[in-house]
């Protein structure tokens, strides 16, 4: 694998570089948040942060995109079009957990029966740039116990390393050396890197405190669909939906039409299973009446069926649902008793 | 190039039939208006497709016709909210579209040198319609051993394909069963409840598989028959109905447990579903 150093107050300035003629996203300051952005003239991208509010699925699949548009005719109606293929883009800035993200997402999006277009044209013609944590930003940062690791560069192209003084970058995959020709003569890393990187990522790793049963409760989540334990993490529960659309592997969507006049569109937006519609049948119907149904099912969807059909969880420890749940609802905490149970 | 699963195939409404006399199901039959997309468009009894309006959304319904009618595919169509009125309001010769085949199929190779029982209530008919009309095509006839059919309405006037069943009765390759709850003055068949009626009609569970389809209620009360009669969970096929946009497994809404109705389903055994979490 090709290394090199990057001088610590350089790399801003290259990303910014790759952005005049490339579409780059990265981690911009919005007023009090960090969000992942299209980095345009005169913005910043960040190279320092903690993580960003948003997780970049967004940029494979964006919260609310038109996947055809039609004209509506006196009798019937004509597809005008699908949009067409979009442009090679960069992804920068990703921490480790949410690449991840993407590598499960495509076990659902680039299912080879049915290939999702819009999601695989724009995975293919990303380049993602990962800053690993060897300082892991949260309290709430658990990716240790779903499969991840603070170092880890899986799902990733390009993977920045923090060296005090300089970032060393890892040409993890043929995309990634692709675009090291394009950021120039670099200085090449140490090649004693691998040992170093050992004591770094061990280091990182003990950083983490929170440990939650992975795959341990597996067994009891096959067996206890109706145990009382459900019971006891809805109550307080507003079914606004936060935990699911700040998840980097949450991916449910609806399908709805919008028409003005005789142009109308198809639209995809996200949505929710946390949402007492998502499940009810125009029969009035509906296997899903309760929030405490929606939970175990949310629940149950990372923990035990994605596991199932993958053989991963469908968690990948960021923490953003665990700080962000307007009434501290906390899936660690609902898995380390259910593993006390 | 690959075909975008999302994109409607274009069709045109070739026939409406009104079903019943409440007048709310009508069969719809479209015609490919591409002859490529026809060939492409290959499926066998117990799929479903989207039937696709642009500017009112889409709905998934069962396919109704059998793969060896050529030509043309039918779904037959309750009307019940956005999607199925519109289809309700038009005419023969408007242009719309349709997203499949979508999901799996009746168990055909599993039913192939078997006898066969098929149980259907209320309008949920239409696939195995589609399986009975493929059955007993000529060169299909002979994979299969008996056939027996138990098929139930409310009242004469909600019985589905009347002419067909018209046809099926006269022949000696199927035994037909059809019952209402109520009959008029008219009415010379049967009288009685689904579970009732399969009771008295008592098909040997001998090398024999049940395909059972109707309003939950239907099969709560008409499962104990079947097992009473010696039908392991193994040979009871239902088909499942949940919420979907997508029908291709991604947008997460039609899951039971593990599986997705639309990608996995969504025909089921009844053992296959006892692996399941029971939320449908
Ligand atoms: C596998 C399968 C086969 C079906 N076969 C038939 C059939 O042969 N004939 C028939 O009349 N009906 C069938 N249904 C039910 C039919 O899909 C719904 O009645 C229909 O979607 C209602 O849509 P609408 O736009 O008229 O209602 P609205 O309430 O306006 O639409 C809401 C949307 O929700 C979804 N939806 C609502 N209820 C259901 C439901 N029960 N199942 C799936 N999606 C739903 C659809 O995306 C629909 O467009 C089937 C459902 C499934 C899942
Ligand atoms: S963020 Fe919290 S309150 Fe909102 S739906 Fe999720 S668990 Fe419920
Ligand atoms: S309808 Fe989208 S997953 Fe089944």
């Amino acid at each position: 694998m090709e290394t090199r150093l990057i001088k610590k107050d350089l790399l801003a300035g290259l990303i910014k570089g790759l952005a005049q003629d490339t579409l780059v996203y990265a981690p911009v300051q919005d007023e009090d948040n960090v969000l992942f952005k299209v980095l345009e003239k005169g913005m910043e991208p960040l190279t320092e942060y903690d993580n960003t509010k948003n997780a970049p699925k967004n940029f494979f699949f964006p919260q609310q995109e038109t996947l055809m548009r039609y004209l509506k005719k006196e009798r019937g109606s004509e597809l005008l079009g699908v949009p067409g293929v979009t442009a090679e883009a960069v992804l920068f800035g990703v921490r480790p957990c949410d690449a991840r993200s993407f590598v499960l997402l495509d076990n659902i999006f680039d299912d080879p029966q049915y290939r999702d277009p819009y999601y695989v044209d724009r995975r293919e013609k990303t380049t993602i740039i990962s800053i690993a944590c060897t300082r892991p930003p949260y309290t709430a940062c658990f990716c240790t116990s779903v499969g991840g690791h603070p170092l880890s560069s899986e799902g990733v192209d390009v993977s920045l390393i923090d060296l005090g003084d300089n970032w060393l970058a890892e040409f993890v995959t043929e995309k990634g050396e692709k675009l090291m020709k394009k950021l120039g003569d670099l200085p090449k890393g140490d090649e004693q890197w691998a040992s170093k990187k050992e004591a770094l990522a061990e280091k990182a790793a003990g950083a983490i405190t929170t440990k939650i049963p992975g795959k341990d409760i597996k067994p009891w989540l096959d067996e206890n669909f109706d145990h009382p334990f459900w019971d006891t993490i809805h109550a307080s529960c507003l079914a606004c939906g936060t935990c699911t659309y700040l998840c980097p592997t949450c991916h449910c969507f609806d399908i709805t039409d919008e028409i003005k006049k005789s142009d109308g569109r198809r639209v995809r937006s996200w949505d929710s299973c946390m949402y007492w519609l998502f499940t009810h049948e125009t029969s009035g119907h509906n296997p899903r009446t309760s929030q405490k149904q929606r939970w175990r099912q949310r629940f149950m969807h990372k923990f035990k069926y994605f596991v199932d059909n993958f053989d991963a969880i469908a968690c990948v420890g960021c923490g953003r649902c665990v700080m962000y749940c307007p009434v501290n609802i906390d899936i660690r905490k609902i898995a380390q008793d259910i593993s006390k149970l | 190039m690959e075909r975008n699963p999302y994109v409607p195939i274009p069709v045109d409404v070739a026939k409406i039939t009104t079903e019943v006399t409440t007048k709310d199901i009508k069969t719809f039959r479209f015609a490919f208006v591409n002859k490529e997309d026809e060939e492409a468009f290959a499926y066998l009894p117990g799929q479903f497709a989207e039937l696709s309006i642009f500017g009112k959304g889409e709905s998934p319904i069962g396919i109704a016709s059998s793969p060896t009618d050529r030509g043309y595919v039918e779904f037959t169509v309750m009307k019940a909210g956005t999607v199925t009125s519109e289809l309700h309001n038009m005419e023969e010769g408007t242009r719309m579209g349709i997203r499949g085949p979508l999901g799996n199929t009746w168990p055909l190779e599993y039913l192939a040198g078997k006898n066969v029982v098929l149980v259907g209530g209320g309008f949920a008919f239409t696939t195995i319609r589609s399986l009975i009309n493929y059955m007993l095509y000529e060169e299909n006839r002979s994979r299969f051993g008996k056939i027996t059919v138990v098929y139930g309405a409310r009242e004469p006037g909600l019985l589905l394909y009347k002419d067909e069943l018209a046809l099926w009765e006269k022949r000696d390759d199927i035994e037909m069963n059809v019952t209402v709850d109520k009959g008029d003055a008219d009415w010379k068949g049967k009288e009685g409840f689904v579970p009732a009626i399969c009771k008295e009609v008592a098909p040997s569970s001998e090398n024999a598989v049940a395909l059972i389809c109707g309003p939950p209620i239907m099969i709560r009360f008409t499962l104990p028959e079947f097992f009473n009669l010696g039908f392991s969970k193994e040979n009871i096929f239902t088909s499942l109905e949940m919420r979907m946009k997508c029908g291709i497994g991604k947008c997460g809404r039609c899951n039971v447990g593990s599986k997705y109705v639309c990608k996995d389903g969504p025909v089921f055994s009844l053992a296959e579903l006892d692996a399941l979490t029971p939320e449908y």
